[in-house]
């Protein structure tokens, strides 16, 4: 119990930010492959954990288990990401196009990826691992105490989206309209980066990297409840996502032993199909 | 009829876009007046501005000088906010979004009105009933937009605009891309919600003809030129329709209201009922051939069709105007 209970409520947590920051990603670029990955924040959060993890020999520290070393790992992933948010903001201000952001992000993306390689070349192979297993995504590994934290970060991450619910459903006809109708785009990038740069953020701090869910879930919720309004897909996506994580989280822990498969794999086993099956069905991308 | 304040007018408007300290004028000199309960045809080539228009007067780009007033207010004084409840637009970017209903993207329209969350009051929900009601789309109510014709989607685009109850109504190019009967029918449709009601509707087109027919004022603009207002009546009366032309071997035929080659030599008169007549020296004229040998005669026939050619010596029937004009051809090589 004193295991299962913290590991249900962190599925149910991670499973609704990663699923609200995927769903305001694909509704303000109108791009439905959009999610927290895109703007290079779920990465951000790897640099900063690689950093950690795997430059300690190059400068001189050493992390190793314990409750300490947990903290500053959730640290170096919220620092990380927010680095990250802190560039794409400065790009945002720079940038007007929506999908040049979106492009800006990816190339973060990839440059972090690589950067993170390159560290992993240079580690050793108990770092290399660590950082591995890092990278598979934990949802076991959250304690009370960050619970609380991990509960007031969603909190202070979904407000932003509550307050602009009516401004996401004038983003559905496009920026040009959802400005004529009164809705300040500029007001509203920002709101989205800040939203989701926290809920995804501190998803990945706290879980590691989970795939597929930000993508996937509110896509489920547009199936589901036949509709575009975000008025009943905020919600609806944030169940389907802690649904679904829990879901997931029963299957990695395999029945009959006392091994986990790590979650990032099991999310991504079931995710990668699904994203598959969406894109492939006849009006997905006019159906968005 | 008493003197009508405009709804919106632009006085030595400048329009352009400013990165840094570049600006890129685009149109200068702007001068107009909307009226309420008046359709207005903003017609001019591409490039010249149109759209920069519309966005300046959304209060989306600032004007580089002179300024805009909505119900006499200068427009960069009044937030996007106060702006959407007076002024509704239909745009040509296309939109990406079929999950939604005809009935609740019209919804869309009232957000300027509702409070935070967007919920509809009574009010609202009477305006939405008007505004489908008043395109005709009542069957379509619980469509989802990505089942929808073009032609039923801009209609439907029409009745949010005409939701979102602004004063004013602004509309670039609906009617693109639409087949015949739908662009006579939104032409018609907005001319009634103009005249029912009582909104300043603005519409960029390309579709002279029917924009002759239905709008109330022209708005002609061209490049380096003063934006030319009046009647459409009046102005093709006074040739002012030819600046929309600048090439000097075109002008507007203020006989049966189309675009003519000038210069073009006449086709010898052929003889015969008027709408083959008419067809005939059309295909003529589109290959080329302008005048027929001094001497020859052409006269054409009804019941059954034909063609025939007369010379000094000679005579020639044809059957079909493509014969005829290959015949014509052949002569020429």
């Amino acid at each position: 119990m004193e295991y299962r209970l913290p590991k249900a409520l962190t599925a149910v947590l991670a499973g609704i930010t990663l699923s609200v920051s995927g769903l305001q990603m694909q509704t303000f670029f109108r791009n439905p492959l959009a999610g927290p990955y895109v703007l290079g924040i779920s990465s951000g959060a790897g640099l900063g954990v690689a950093l950690l993890l795997m430059a300690g020999s190059a400068f001189g520290w050493a992390v190793y288990g314990g409750t300490l070393g947990v903290w500053a790992i959730i640290i170096a992933a919220s620092l990380g990401a927010v680095l990250v948010l802190l560039l794409m903001s400065l790009t945002a201000w720079k940038v007007r196009d929506s999908m040049t952001l979106l492009i800006i992000g990816l190339m973060f993306g990839s440059a972090v990826s690589a950067i993170i390689s390159v560290l992993a070349y240079f580690s050793e192979a108990e770092q290399l691992k660590l950082f591995t297993i890092w990278s598979m995504g934990s949802l076991g590994g959250t304690t009370f105490g960050q619970l609380k934290g991990f509960s007031v970060a969603t909190i202070i991450g979904i407000l932003p989206v509550l307050w602009m619910l009516k401004s996401y459903n004038a983003m559905l006809l496009g920026e040009s309209y959802a400005e004529s109708m009164g809705v300040r785009i500029h007001r509203l990038r920002w709101g989205m980066i800040l939203s989701t740069g926290i809920l995804a953020g501190s998803a990945t701090a706290f879980c590691g990297p989970i795939a597929f869910i930000g993508i996937a879930v509110p896509h489920m919720g547009r199936l589901v409840f036949r509709t575009g309004d975000h008025r009943i897909l905020l919600p609806a996506s944030a169940l389907i996502g802690a649904i679904i994580l829990l879901f997931c989280d029963g299957i990695s822990q395999l029945p009959g032993s006392a091994q986990t498969l790590p979650i990032n794999a099991v999310t991504s086993l079931i995710g990668a199909p699904m994203v598959i099956w969406l894109i492939l069905r006849r009006n997905f991308s006019k159906e968005f | 009829m008493a003197y009508q304040e405009p709804i919106l007018c632009a006085r030595n408007l400048n329009l352009g876009y400013q990165k840094g300290r570049i600006s890129k004028k685009i149109a200068e000199n702007i001068n107009f007046r909307l009226e309420k309960g008046k359709l207005t045809c903003l017609l001019g080539p591409n490039g010249v501005g149109k759209s920069t228009l519309i966005k300046t007067i959304m209060g989306q780009l600032p004007p580089l000088g002179g300024q805009i007033l909505l119900n006499g207010k200068g427009i960069q004084k009044i937030g996007i906010k106060e702006i959407s409840k007076k002024i509704a637009v239909v745009l040509t970017e296309k939109i990406s979004t079929g999950t939604l209903t005809v009935r609740q993207m019209v919804e869309l329209g009232r957000i300027p009105h509702t409070g935070w969350l967007g919920k509809l009051t009574e009010r609202d929900e009477m305006k939405v009933n008007k505004a489908i009601r008043a395109t005709n789309i009542q069957y379509l109510s619980d469509t989802p937009l990505s089942e929808l014709s073009d032609g039923q989607l801009q209609k439907a685009m029409i009745a949010r605009a005409v939701a979102q109850d602004g004063e004013i109504l602004i509309l670039d190019e609906p009617t693109a891309h639409l087949d015949l009967v739908n662009r006579f029918e939104i032409m018609h449709l907005l001319r009634k919600i103009a005249k029912e009601e009582k909104k300043a509707v603005l519409v960029v087109t390309h579709d002279l003809e029917i924009a002759i027919e239905t709008a109330d004022e022209f708005w002609l603009m061209q490049c380096g030129l003063p934006l030319v207002t009046g009647l459409p009546e009046d102005l093709i009366i006074r040739q002012e329709l030819d600046i929309l032309l600048p090439s000097e071997k075109l002008t507007f035929d203020k006989i049966d209201g189309k675009v003519r080659v000038l210069n073009e030599m006449v086709v010898n008169a052929i003889k015969g009922s008027n709408p083959l007549n008419k067809w005939l020296s059309l295909a003529m004229k589109k290959s080329n051939i302008h005048q027929l040998s001094e001497d020859s005669k052409l006269e054409i026939k009804e019941e059954p069709f034909s063609i025939e050619l007369k010379t000094e010596n000679s005579l020639q029937s044809f059957y079909s105007i493509e014969d005829f004009l290959k015949f014509l051809n052949n002569i020429k090589e």
